[in-house]
């Protein structure tokens, strides 16, 4: 992809777009769009979304699309197209039934809600291809999430953001910023920190990076290009709420690019990073007032129902009414109540939303909580900084401390519900039941799979529903393409309620949410380890990008696991003898990802020795380490050729000896391969190298003589085994040279 | 590719323009929402209600007066509802209900009188076919005493026209549609009239300004809306003052002009000096000012004002210094009731980020910000009510109120300004 590009050259970019829109873009200039992603391939919200999608969840009873949807309507926005996954119907559902929104309703301040759905969507990037396709934007758009909060005008963005564009075609994206200081709540709730590099003076992203606290390597890596610019400022203290105003080149940019999933992490920095090969300039406008922030997690989801609670997002609060059909007005304390809300005299309720026709027991007290339509709650209960949604029951004397409650929950008579817990919908919990407090518990009727969990009576205790909730810990790992990727650790611990950590080191906060993209791959840190190599940058055939820093990790592993099973796969068929398909798939993906030549060695050294010690084991035959050398490299024709071509990349000396020390690296890596037999095959295959012309023997002693080779013991073990070879090598150069001599 | 638009966000002058192409419904929503979303405020509020009460007028379908009352009263009081905090709402939604039952009556008159025609023809502006009285359901045994109790009793169906002290029995007639048309053009004229009213406060009241500021005066004034921008301007050019310009705000935007800057400027270009005062500094020059200037949201029966948030220091300040304080507003900010509780006992509560912004930090997070929109200031600290129709006194009240409300809206308070 990025190849084709740059043959064409950052300026001619724009231009396949001039063809397919030059009428409708003037007629429809003066239509602002708005672009809805309501679905975002995360399990951050489960158990509560496996019911309903995140962005009907009652942010302070009322569903954070209407959130979305009303500040759009705001800004005056006409056409809106939301994208649905997942709860797609749900979602349809509750627009078409709004009084407001439906399409019969003449008081719909949109002139169109149009639904999309796209069925093998597996990411936000699916979604943005998907709409390039369909060709119904006409101009710029506001691309939003739907479960975004927020009061700010954008009237002054956009026409800044038009301004930018007319003076430079290539100003293609405006991100919406909110300012906040390093200790602020809405920080500190957040898992992935972003890193926004910026140019002060015009507001230009000029790279972005993403911190987490679970990452090896505190610290991010400059591109070396940022220091041509006589400023810049690195900004981790900004709220990214996820507004971006968007020209249609962002669209073409995202299909261009058919391997971005998400929208900061991989098309923000991919875009910022070649830059000199496309030519765009994304901009950030950093908001100082107002309030724009996505209920993005859990902990995100505490935060902005406190701030509605505070009336910083006003005008959506609930005594503005903003919604069709609310009723609510304030009392005395603080408090929000809808009609119909009947609070018993002896009861004490402070700072908090109530909403219809909930009945409130003497002696309860309620403080800075939210608690929904219809619930009951008994005589003496205790609510503090909770929230609980419609329809549920808490029995008398029950205390319930800075929790969820979901849809439909019964609470017996005096239970305790510690701070952290998340009760799903419909879930039971039986008179005097004392949750444990750690860690916080999860219940839910269902399981992660949709299918009905085994009520757990020790923990619901007599007469109750329900069971803890267990993420899908296997099925992660086969996620990882669709940046679910979590670290092992990370999820077990995310199974706690965030909202519990709030206060703890920042080093626990790490573990509350799942996060977006952690790929805790065996061979990140040997990718690291290859990565930085002397002879890259001088045969790098992608000159102008800066170089590959550890923030391309992932990108990198992707490629790594996916160019060595392309490889061995091919190695492996019995059906063809010819390796010219694996290598144009292989030198497709490098293209595709960027890869530099380390590791496209590194994938080839261990695709390759995979084969062979592969053959060495008993089910293929058991081949002798010699055999099995030769197997591997000779059986298919052009594999060889692929190796000295790709592999190695040349006759030069530095690079054969890195080849021999990656397939060193490689053997070392493979599981239930002991360090002599390893060794044995080491030699064998640096041996068919050598007689195959790969390796010449000035490469495989300048291995021998690398520091690197030796540097732990098991690698010295394998090396160990190759000292025949070496010796014979050397004796055979004394050989060669003394013919020389001679000659 | 034009980047001539002002900006995409809903405004007033959008919805007015577009009024024509829209359902009824749907204006009067946009409305609501640009109450409710606060894109509409202060003095624009009034101007818009009468807008969109004049489109229930002429655009709804309805055939007899009481139910063009029940149109225009379901309209007023969702708007009411939607910005509790703009009494001024109200008090239009009853001039319009007053003049659609003086209407009604006068055409009863008419219809009685058939011999005055001429005189009908001099009290309304339209050249109308002669008017018919509307349907009559019910009879018309009630008098003019009964009057009061009935509307109390049941608000929305007051207002059979027979049942006014003006209207004797009279038969039902036979030809509707005629005289439909002629009411809903003459209460079309009156919303108008309103209309004009309104927007022509600002200036008449700006007309008594060399009466009221003497040359050498020291005026402060607190967070000048524009009908005291008005008034200075033009007292400037005929007098000689200094102006103290009170309650800026705690944090002004980046970019954004110097706080008044365009007022002052033109004060300054007609020779007259200002000062702008930080926020709370006032205090410290009360002993100098001669007379303090502010503006009302809405004046109740009482005397009482709703003025925007702050003004009150200013007020309580001169009332410790024994300074007048002169209250500009149109008759038409004069509500027929007492302040809500809410109002007259905290005001109603705004954005938080008015005063402390959300990125202040941390302590956000504990903190329970509480920013009230409006003050409430009590009688005894206004000295004169400078009006469109001159300088008034709290003993006046009761004579303008009558003039411009009818007894029936008067009780409507009740239902338009709870809940």
């Amino acid at each position: 992809m990025s190849g084709k590009q740059g043959a064409k050259g950052g300026a001619a970019a724009g231009k396949p777009k001039k063809t397919a829109k030059p009428g409708a873009q003037e007629k429809r200039e003066d239509v602002l769009q708005a672009v809805i992603l309501a679905d975002y391939f995360q399990d951050r919200f489960k158990p509560f979304s496996l019911e309903k999608p995140r962005c009907l969840l009652p942010i302070a009873n009322v569903p954070a699309i209407e959130y979305t949807l009303e500040f759009l309507a705001a800004n005056g926005v006409q056409e809106v197209f939301i994208y649905c996954g997942a709860h797609s119907e749900a979602i349809e559902t509750y627009v078409h039934d709004s009084q407001r929104y439906s399409s019969r309703s003449i008081i719909n301040p949109f002139s169109s809600i149009e639904f999309i759905r796209v069925s093998d969507a597996t990411s936000v990037g699916d979604f943005l291809r998907d709409l390039d396709k369909r060709g119904l934007i006409g101009g710029d758009f506001i691309l939003v999430h739907g479960d975004l909060v927020a009061n700010i005008e954008l009237d002054g963005v956009l026409a800044k953001h038009r301004a930018r564009r007319e003076a430079n075609r290539d100003a293609c994206m405006t991100m919406v910023l909110l300012q906040v200081p390093q200790e602020h709540g809405a920080l500190k709730s957040r898992v992935i920190t972003p890193e926004f590099i910026i140019e002060p003076s015009t507001g230009r992203c000029l790279q972005y990076e993403e911190r987490h606290p679970l990452q090896s390597d505190h610290y991010t890596v400059l591109d070396p290009a940022l220091f041509k610019y006589p400023e810049f400022e690195i900004r981790e203290d900004l709220i990214d709420c996820g507004i971006d105003i968007c020209t249609p080149e962002v669209l073409a940019l995202w299909s261009e690019s058919f391997d971005y999933e998400l929208p900061r992490k991989n098309f923000l920095h991919g875009v910022l990073k070649d830059w000199e090969l496309n030519g765009k300039l994304i901009y950030t406008e950093i908001m100082e007032t107002g309030y724009a922030v996505r209920a993005n997690s859990l902990a995100m989801y505490e935060c902005v129902s406190r701030d509605v609670l505070g009336r910083w997002t006003f005008p959506y609060v609930p005594e503005t009414n903003f919604v069709h059909g609310m009723s609510y007005k304030r009392v005395r304390d603080g408090s929000r109540l809808e009609d119909g809300v009947s609070i018993s005299g002896e009861a004490k309720v402070t700072g908090s939303v109530i909403g219809r026709s909930t009945e409130v027991g003497a002696g309860a007290t309620i403080s800075r909580s939210v608690i929904g339509s219809r619930c009951k709650i008994g005589k003496n209960v205790r609510i503090e900084n909770s929230y609980i949604w419609d329809d549920t029951v808490i029995g008398d004397d029950s205390w319930v401390i800075r929790s969820i409650l979901a849809e439909s929950v019964e609470i017996g008579k005096d239970c305790r519900i510690p701070e952290g817990s998340l009760i799903s919908y419909k879930v039971r919990i039986g008179d005097g039941q004392l949750l444990p407090p750690n860690p916080a518990p999860r219940l839910s009727l269902l399981q992660h799979d949709g299918s009905l969990a085994e009520t757990d009576s020790s923990i619901v205790g007599q007469g109750g529903a329900g069971a803890l909730y267990e993420g899908p810990i296997e099925e992660d790992d086969d996620e990882s393409e669709d940046g679910n990727g979590t670290d092992p650790a990370a999820l077990q611990n995310s199974l706690i309620f965030s909202l519990a950590h709030l206060n703890l080191s920042a080093s626990s906060i790490s573990t509350l949410a799942s996060h977006d993209e952690f790929d805790s791959d065996d061979e990140e840190s040997e990718s690291r380890l290859l990565r930085p190599d002397s002879s890259g940058a001088s045969r790098s055939r992608l000159s102008s990008f800066a170089s590959d820093d550890s923030a391309v990790a992932s990108s990198l592993d992707a490629f790594h696991s996916d160019a060595v099973h392309g490889l061995v796969d091919a190695l492996r068929a019995d059906d063809s003898v010819d390796f010219d398909s694996a290598k144009l798939e292989f030198m497709g993906l490098r293209l595709a990802n960027n890869a530099s030549d380390s590791s496209m060695r590194r994938a080839i050294a261990v695709a390759f020795v995979r084969r062979s010690s592969e053959l060495l084991s008993a089910e293929n035959g058991g081949l002798e380490p010699t055999k099995a050398a030769e197997e591997a490299f000779t059986s298919k024709r052009g594999a060889v050729k692929f190796i000295k071509e790709v592999g190695v990349g040349g006759d030069d000396t530095s690079r054969q000896s890195e080849f021999a020390l990656s397939l060193q690296k490689a053997l070392l890596a493979v599981k239930g391969l002991e360090a002599t037999r390893a060794g044995a095959l080491l030699a064998a295959m640096l041996q068919q190298l050598y007689n195959l012309d790969v390796l010449e023997e000035e490469g495989i002693l300048a291995w021998w003589g690398d520091k690197r080779a030796a540097e732990n013991d098991s690698l010295t073990k394998i090396k160990e085994k190759c000292r025949v070879l070496v010796e014979w090598l050397e004796n055979a150069d004394e050989e060669e040279s003394d013919e020389g001599d001679s000659d | 590719m034009a980047p001539s638009q002002a900006g995409y966000a809903p405004s007033l002058d959008k919805l007015l323009k577009s009024l024509k192409n829209h359902p009824l419904e749907a204006s009067i929503d946009a409305l609501i929402f640009l109450l409710t979303r606060r894109q509409v405020h202060g003095d624009d509020c009034a101007i818009a209600t009468a807008h969109i009460l004049l489109q229930v007028v002429a655009r709804s379908k309805w055939n007899d007066v009481d139910q063009l009352l029940a149109r225009v009263q379901k309209a007023g009081s969702r708007l009411v509802h939607a910005a509790p905090d703009e009494p001024v709402i109200g008090n239009i939604v009853r001039r319009v209900l007053g003049l659609i039952r003086d209407e009604a009556s006068e055409e009863r008159n008419a219809d009685d009188l058939s011999e005055s025609a001429s005189d009908i023809q001099t009290l309304t502006t339209s050249s109308s076919p002669p008017p018919r009285p509307p349907p009559l359901v019910r009879s018309t045994t009630a008098g003019g005493s009964m009057l009061v109790s009935k509307s109390m009793f049941n608000l929305l169906s007051v207002a059979d026209p027979a049942d006014l002290p003006t209207g004797a029995s009279t038969p039902v007639s036979q030809a509707q549609p005629a005289s439909i048309q002629a009411l809903r053009s003459e209460v079309i004229d009156g919303i108008e009239e309103i209309m004009d009213e309104i927007s022509q406060a600002d200036d008449q009241i700006a007309s008594f300004a060399e009466i009221q500021i003497n040359p050498g005066d020291y005026v402060l004034v607190y967070r000048p809306s524009k009908t005291v921008e008005k008034f200075l301007v033009k007292a400037a050019s005929k007098r000689r003052f200094t102006v103290f310009i009170a309650g800026l705000e705690p944090h002004k935007k980046q970019g954004a002009e110097a706080p008044y800057a365009a007022l002052r400027k033109k004060l300054n270009a007609a020779g007259v000096n200002t000062v702008n005062l930080a926020s709370n500094g006032l205090t410290a020059y009360m002993a100098r000012v001669s007379k303090v200037v502010i503006s009302a949201k809405a004046v109740y029966q009482n005397g009482g004002l709703l003025v925007d948030s702050g003004s009150c220091i200013a007020v309580q300040a001169a009332e410790a210094y024994s300074k007048p304080v002169i209250v500009l507003c149109g008759v038409y900010k004069f509500c027929p009731q007492d302040p809500s509780e809410e109002l007259s006992s905290g005001g109603v509560k705004g954005n938080s980020s008015a005063e402390v912004s959300y990125a202040e930090g941390a302590e956000v997070d504990e903190l329970e910000v509480e920013n009230t929109v409006t003050d409430y200031v009590r009688p005894e600290h206004v000295d004169i009510y400078l009006t469109n129709l001159g300088p008034q006194t709290l003993h006046h009240f009761a004579g303008i109120l009558a003039d411009h409300y009818k007894p029936e809206e008067m009780l409507l308070s009740l239902q338009l300004g709870e809940a």
